[in-house]
């Protein structure tokens, strides 16, 4: 089996008294996909936070390709390869959709620290976001501003900025959320093409249960903010506890 | 049209009309608006970068500006008029400058804008007060007098016809003056292009993302703390240097003209004038504001005795009456262009 792009170790968060997350030890290795699942408040989005950065956990460790990084900050770790969308669309809303991408882009490649060089000189850097731009079906849309996007382009936009950092770790929060059906496909197809990557670890917090189907190669259950379920997907789909979380009466349970 | 287009051309006229201004302007008070505009406009600029590009809130911009103008008084004053203490003054200003930028940037710009503004204001008054009190050094409330290099006094004949007499261009006598008012202009003029070219450069995308959402920024791979220390500091040694060519051309130094609060707000005024993050906005809100400053006792004098023999009127243009006008003029600007005069003319394009 390959080594772990991607581990947390005891991974553990508390809000006051509340345990939101709690020592979770999870490996994921490149070319496979998981799909993190769990009712809502389960904690799922403040494991990625804890991941991607934006959260500093109360205790264990994130390891990147056996690196602890985790007392680096979200850019240092967006550097080392870790990237993330954002549930709520998280973008520059006053930019134009292309130079959304081309920030996404530049850091990737170094170039943000440049200060006297036109950006139109930098026709690399506007190559690199026009593929970007095609790859997610924004080319059409490339100078409007980001806040005046439909929220299906918005979410697709969200995606070709991941893309275009050219992490090797996806991290996928909700990417379908309130989407329309027509628009949904899109953005599951680019994920399945990352996918085809064996060289890239991808994780994705769904609900759509047939989004999970479709892609998972792993799933792993969160509940009140514990690993309860970790494995291949039509045996943990098919296990009486995930079940029972699903069904909402695991709290009686416990 | 494109409605950037319009900005620009505004904004060049008006840079034309400063090129030539020592022909087109032959009165001293003229060529005082004249260079003080040029000042401003690279002050206001350099604010721009801050407030407008990269959305923080600094009342230090004046300090800054302060540090230059002083460090080429003091050393005008103590050392003598020559090139030399004029480029050691202006290094010191600009190394005071740099110093302090990256100090109160690393120190706090981790924290809340509110509190990065408290604490930019608390350093431009202690400077203020040190200027006031060091008076033995800094000449205190009453400033310095110093004379400045002699190629640009008055007297100096810097193109002389067959007979080696000062030589007349245009009815414009080429003396020293006038190679200091271009000297002005080409200093100007060149950190202007410069912060042009920062806006439109890599770097300047970053800024705008960084005032448009800082945690997705550092999210994609921006270290945000760096890249805003990064642009305080350029903007402190940009108004260093502008402070350090005003100082040259007035030949003095005072609290009242180069670190007062008033001109922290002016300054302000002509960023929301001009219109925040458009760094075209700065020539046209300079320009307003600075004639606004000069000339609208003039008009309003002129006002208030045409209309003399109306009652009430007469009192209400009165030219002690300015600021009242003054104020009223900003109000309707604010109404009328809510983005700021080039912010609005350029927005339009968007819908």
């Amino acid at each position: 089996m390959q080594e772990p792009s991607l581990s947390t170790r005891d991974l553990t968060i508390r809000f006051g008294g509340h345990t939101a997350v709690n020592a979770v030890t999870c490996d994921f290795r490149p070319g496979e996909l998981t799909v993190i699942v769990g009712p809502n408040g389960a904690g799922k989005t403040t494991y990625f936070n804890m991941i991607s950065g934006q959260l500093s956990p109360s205790d264990g460790q994130v390891l990147k390709g056996g690196e602890d990084i985790t007392s680096l900050s979200p850019s240092a770790r967006a550097k080392k390869g870790v990237g993330r969308a954002f549930q709520l669309t998280n973008l520059f809303p006053r930019l134009s959709v292309i130079e959304n991408i081309r920030l996404a882009v530049q850091a990737q490649s170094g170039d943000g620290r440049r200060f006297f060089k036109r950006v139109e000189a930098l026709t690399e850097l506007t190559d690199m976001a026009q593929h970007y731009l095609r790859a997610t079906h924004l080319e059409a849309k490339a100078d409007m501003q980001a806040a005046l996007l439909p929220h299906g382009d918005q979410r697709k936009l969200e995606v070709a900025l991941l893309m275009a950092m050219e992490p090797d770790i996806y991290m996928f929060d909700e990417p379908t959320a309130g989407m329309s059906l027509d628009h949904a496909p899109d953005v599951l197809n680019l994920i399945a093409e990352i996918k085809q990557d064996t060289t890239k670890t991808v994780l994705l917090v769904e609900h759509k249960m047939d989004v999970v189907r479709r892609l998972a190669d792993r799933i792993i259950v969160l509940h009140n903010g514990e690993l309860i379920a970790d494995g291949d997907p039509g045996e943990v789909m098919s296990s009486q506890i995930v079940k029972d979380v699903y069904l909402g009466n695991a709290g009686e349970m416990a | 049209m494109n409605r950037a287009l319009i900005v620009k051309i505004i904004a060049l006229t008006v840079w034309g009309l400063l090129l030539f201004a020592p022909f087109l302007f032959q009165d001293v008070r003229q060529i005082e608006v004249a260079a003080r505009i040029c000042v401003f406009i690279v002050l206001v600029a350099s604010y721009d970068l801050l407030i407008g590009y990269t959305g923080i809130v600094s009342f230090a911009h004046v300090m800054f500006f302060g540090f230059g103008a002083y460090g080429v008084a003091i050393s005008m004053k103590h050392l003598g008029a020559g090139w030399g203490p004029w480029f050691l003054g202006l290094g010191a200003g600009v190394v005071v400058a740099a110093v302090m930028a990256v100090l109160i940037g690393l120190l706090s710009l981790r924290v809340k804008a509110i509190f990065f503004a408290m604490i930019t204001l608390a350093a431009a008054s202690v400077a203020l007060v040190l200027a006031s009190q060091l008076s033995s050094f800094t000449g205190g409330e009453d400033g310095m007098t110093y004379s400045v290099q002699s190629v640009f006094k008055p007297a100096t004949k810097i193109l002389t016809d067959a007979e080696g007499k000062v030589l007349q261009v245009a009815g414009v006598r080429m003396n020293g003056k006038v190679l200091l008012y271009y000297f002005v202009f080409a200093i100007s003029a060149g950190l202007f292009w410069t912060m042009l070219r920062i806006v439109g450069s890599p770097l300047g995308t970053v800024l705008k993302a960084i005032r448009e959402n800082e945690a997705r920024a550092e999210g994609i791979g921006y270290r945000v703390v760096a890249y805003r220390t990064s642009v305080f500091l350029i903007a402190a040694v940009t108004a260093a240097l502008a402070g350090g060519v005003y100082a040259t051309w007035l030949k003095y130094t005072g609290p009242e003209t180069t670190l007062s609060f008033a001109i922290m707000i002016d300054i302000l005024l002509m960023v929301v004038i001009g219109g925040m993050g458009t760094m075209w906005g700065a020539v046209i809100g300079a320009t307003l504001m600075v004639l606004a400053q000069y000339y609208l006792r003039d008009l309003m004098e002129v006002a208030a005795g045409a209309t003399a023999n109306i009652p009430l009127l007469p009192d209400l243009l009165s030219p002690d009456r300015w600021l009242l006008w003054l104020g009223l003029a900003f109000i309707l600007l604010v109404y009328f262009f809510p983005a700021g005069i080039a912010g609005t003319i350029m927005e339009g394009r968007r819908k």
